[in-house]
C-alpha cells in the first residue's frame, strides 16, 4: 500500500514537471504560430496585434499558469489554424486512437504469451528456433519500414487488406499488427526467459513430487511466476505503442491523436501540440504507475509490505 | 489407502498382506535397550527394494554413472538413513525413486524400483504422477527455494490433495489444517492463507512436511531436510519426522550427510561413496562395528560427545572425479589397506548374515 502510494506522488510529480517543459520546448523550437494563422500578407503590425491578442508576447511562466488555470477548468481553447474544438478532436481522434492502441496491446499479449511458453515448454527445438527467429525480426526491423513491407505485400501485391485508412476491422489489422511487432517480439523473448527461469526452479520439483500434472505445473505456477516481470513490464508497452502510433498513424492515414500532434507541431499550432502532448505524456506516466501496481498485485511477496 | 488418512491412527499395517509373514524372521535386535521402531511388533518387510540402480549423467565426455549398482530395500516401519558425501548420488538415488530426475541429462540406465508388485523405472509418467504424494512422498532440503512463491500454502496444498482424491475445496481446506497442526505449525488455519515468503525457515520445512503427509503416504523420502535450518529448528523438524514415522507406521528414506542425525534416527543405514552403497547396517552395528574403510574413516572424523578424547582423523585425499574412477574400488586411492586386488577388481556388496547389511571391501579390517 505504501509502495503504491508512493509511486502515486511520483507520478503527479512527473506529470506537472513534463507539462512545464512541454510548455517551454514547443516555445523553444522555433517557427511562428502566428504565420500558421495569417495570411503571409499580413503586416508587422497586425502580427504584434496578433500575438498580443493570444498572449504570446507575456513571459513564458505566465503563459503557463494561465493556461494551466484553463486546463483544470477544462477549457482546452481552440486550434491556432482551423479554430477547431480542440475537446472535439480530442473525443473523435481519441477514440481511433484508443481503438488502434487497444487492438496493438491485445496482440502484443495475446500473441507473445502463447509463443512465448511455446518456445519455453519446446526448448532447442526447431519450434524454439522459428520463435526466436521472428522474435530477433520483430525487434529489429524498425516499425516504419514494417508498415511499407506490410503494405507493399498485403495491400499492393496480395491486395487482401487495404493500405491505409479507417475505421473498419480490416483496415484496423494493418496498422495494429505494425503497432504491436515490437512489443510482441520483446514479450515472446522475456515470456520464453521468465518460463525457463521458473521451470529451473526447486519449486518446481516440489509440485512435481505433489503429484501434480504437467499441465498445472507448466501453464498455471511456472506461468503465474512467468507472469510477475511480464505484467509489470505491460505498463512499458503502454508507452511503446503510444510512442510509435505517431509514425504508424501517419503511415497508414489513421486519424488518431498521434497524427493530430504531428500535423499540429508541424504548424507550429501551439494550443493543440501542447495539449496532446500532455496527453501523450499523461497516458504513458499513468501507464508506468499502472505498471507498478500490477507489479505489487502480481507479486504477493510486495503485496503486503 | 484408508479413505480419511487424516483421521485414521489406526495401524492398517500388514494385516491385509498374506505374503510378509513368511520367510524374513522379525529381527529382535539383541540389546533389549531402546528397540525404537519395532515397538510395535510389526515384522519388517521390503515396501520399496532397489535392484541394482545405475543413473547415469550424459556429459559433452560421454556417459558417466553417478548412481552405480545400488541395491537396497526400505523396509516397512523403518527409516533407512542413505548417508554420504556431497555429490556420492544420495540425492540422484532417491529422484530416481521419485522420477524426478532432470531428464536429461541425468537418467536411470538400468536396474529395478520395486513398489507395490511394479518397477518404477518403467512405469509410465502417469501412473508415477499418481504415485507421488499419494504413496511416496518426498521433501527437500531447501524449504526457501522448494515453495511456490505466489501460491499460498493452501492453495498448493488443496491442488495436491484433489489431484489425487475427490474432495470438495472445504474438505481439503480441513484435511490441511489438520495437517498443518500435526506437524506443529502454529495457528494452521491462518498459515493456510499465508503465502512462503510470509513463514520461517523452520515453519516453511513444517509446510512441505505437512504437504508430504497429507495423503498418508507408505513412504517418505526426506533429503537433507534440516540442513537449511537452524540448528534449533533442526532438532524439532528431525523430532516431527520421527514422531510422524511412527505414528503413520510410515517408511521413511532419510538422506544426510550429518552421522549425528543418523544416530538419533535410523533404524538402518546405507552408507554412498561415489555413487555406490559401500556399506549397509543396522544402526547399533554401523556405529560400533563398522566394517568398510570409508565407514570407518567417517566415523573417526567425527567428535565423540561421551567417550573418550581421541584425535580426529580426516579421510586423506579426494573424491575421484568421474572421469578418473579407478576401475577397481572407487576407494582404493584413498583407503589405508587396499591391497594389489583393490586396485584391479571391483568389489561386490558382500551380504552379511542378515538381509540389508553388507559392505563392499576385499580387506575389512577391525575397527
Amino acid at each position: 500500500m505504501k509502495r503504491i502510494l508512493a509511486r502515486t506522488l511520483y507520478t503527479l510529480i512527473v506529470l506537472l514537471l513534463s507539462s512545464i517543459a512541454v510548455f517551454y520546448a514547443i516555445r523553444l523550437s522555433g517557427g511562428d504560430a502566428v504565420s500558421a494563422r495569417l495570411p503571409a500578407s499580413a503586416s508587422y503590425e497586425e502580427r504584434e496585434e496578433f500575438r498580443e491578442l493570444l498572449g504570446l508576447n507575456d513571459p513564458v511562466h505566465e503563459q503557463y499558469f494561465r493556461y494551466m488555470g484553463r486546463l483544470l477548468t477544462f477549457d482546452l481553447g481552440k486550434s491556432l489554424t482551423n479554430n477547431a474544438d480542440i475537446y472535439t478532436m480530442l473525443t473523435e481522434h481519441g477514440k481511433n486512437s484508443l481503438i488502434l492502441g487497444v487492438a496493438a496491446f491485445v496482440l502484443v499479449f495475446a500473441i507473445g504469451v502463447p509463443l512465448g511458453i511455446l518456445a519455453a515448454v519446446r526448448r532447442n527445438s526447431w519450434t524454439d528456433g522459428s520463435v526466436m527467429t521472428f522474435s530477433v525480426a520483430g525487434m529489429a526491423v524498425p516499425n516504419f519500414w514494417l508498415a511499407l513491407l506490410t503494405v507493399w505485400l498485403f495491400a499492393s501485391t496480395l491486395g487482401w487488406l487495404p493500405s491505409a485508412g479507417c475505421c473498419s476491422l480490416k483496415q484496423l489489422i494493418l496498422p495494429a499488427v505494425v503497432l504491436a511487432m515490437e512489443g510482441i517480439a520483446l514479450t515472446v523473448r522475456m515470456t520464453r526467459s521468465a518460463m525457463l527461469e521458473n521451470l529451473g526452479q526447486d519449486f518446481v520439483r516440489t509440485l512435481r513430487a505433489g503429484g501434480l500434472s504437467e499441465a498445472s505445473i507448466i501453464g498455471k505456477h511456472v506461468l503465474r511466476n512467468a507472469m510477475v516481470p511480464i505484467i509489470s513490464l505491460a505498463g512499458l508497452r503502454i508507452g511503446q505503442i503510444v510512442g510509435y502510433a505517431l509514425v504508424v498513424e501517419t503511415i497508414f492515414g489513421w486519424p488518431g491523436l498521434g497524427q493530430v500532434l504531428v500535423n499540429a507541431v508541424l504548424r507550429r499550432d501551439y494550443p493543440v501540440a501542447q495539449f496532446f502532448s500532455l496527453v501523450l505524456i499523461a497516458i504513458v506516466v499513468l501507464s508506468n504507475w499502472l505498471a507498478d501496481v500490477g507489479y505489487t498485485v502480481a507479486n504477493p511477496r510486495l503485496r503486503r509490505t | 489407502m484408508s479413505p480419511d488418512p487424516a483421521t485414521s491412527p489406526e495401524p492398517s499395517t500388514d494385516v491385509s498382506d498374506p505374503a510378509m509373514s513368511s520367510g524374513t524372521a522379525p529381527d529382535v535386535s539383541p540389546e533389549p535397550a531402546p528397540s525404537r521402531a519395532d515397538s510395535n511388533g510389526a515384522a519388517r518387510r521390503p515396501v520399496l527394494s532397489v535392484r541394482n540402480l545405475h543413473t547415469a549423467v550424459s556429459t559433452p565426455d560421454g556417459a558417466f554413472d553417478v548412481v552405480r549398482d545400488v541395491s537396497f530395500d526400505i523396509n516397512s516401519n523403518e527409516v533407512l538413513c542413505l548417508v554420504g558425501e556431497s555429490g556420492c548420488g544420495k540425492t540422484i538415488t532417491a529422484l530416481s525413486i521419485m522420477r524426478l530426475l532432470p531428464t536429461p541429462p541425468v537418467r536411470i540406465t538400468s536396474g529395478e524400483i520395486v513398489f507395490d508388485g511394479a518397477d518404477l523405472t518403467d512405469l509410465p509418467e502417469r501412473r508415477i504422477r499418481g504415485l507421488r504424494a499419494e504413496r511416496i512422498s518426498m521433501i527437500f532440503q531447501d524449504p526457501l527455494t522448494s515453495l511456490d512463491p505466489v501460491f499460498t500454502v493452501g492453495q498448493v496444498m488443496t491442488e495436491v490433495i484433489r489431484t489425487h482424491r475427490d474432495a470438495t475445496k472445504a474438505e481439503a481446506r480441513d484435511m490441511s489444517v489438520e495437517i498443518l497442526r500435526a506437524v506443529g505449525l502454529p495457528a494452521p488455519a491462518e498459515r493456510f492463507d499465508s503465502y512462503p515468503h510470509e513463514l520461517s525457515g523452520g515453519m516453511r520445512q513444517r509446510v512441505m512436511i505437512a504437504t508430504a503427509l497429507v495423503l498418508d503416504p507408505e513412504i517418505l523420502i526426506a533429503d537433507e531436510p534440516t540442513t537449511a535450518l537452524d540448528v534449533t529448528v533442526q532438532a524439532q523438524i528431525l523430532e516431527r519426522l520421527r514422531a510422524e514415522q511412527q505414528e503413520r507406521h510410515m517408511s521413511m528414506l532419510l538422506i544426510t550427510h550429518d552421522l549425528a542425525v543418523v544416530a538419533s534416527i535410523a533404524d538402518r543405514v546405507a552408507v554412498m561413496y561415489a555413487g555406490e552403497i559401500v556399506e549397509q547396517a543396522p544402526v547399533d552395528e554401523l556405529f560400533s562395528d563398522p566394517r568398510h574403510p570409508y565407514t570407518q574413516g567417517l566415523l573417526r572424523a567425527l567428535p565423540h560427545v561421551s567417550g573418550k578424547r581421541r584425535e580426529l582423523v580426516p579421510i586423506p585425499g579426494l573424491v575421484p572425479p568421474m572421469q578418473l574412477m579407478p576401475p577397481g574400488c572407487r576407494f582404493a586411492p584413498r583407503c589405508p589397506h587396499a591391497l594389489e586386488r583393490c586396485w584391479s577388481d571391483h568389489p561386490a556388496l558382500e551380504t552379511g548374515a542378515e538381509a540389508g547389511a553388507g559392505f563392499r571391501c576385499f580387506n575389512p579390517q577391525p575397527f
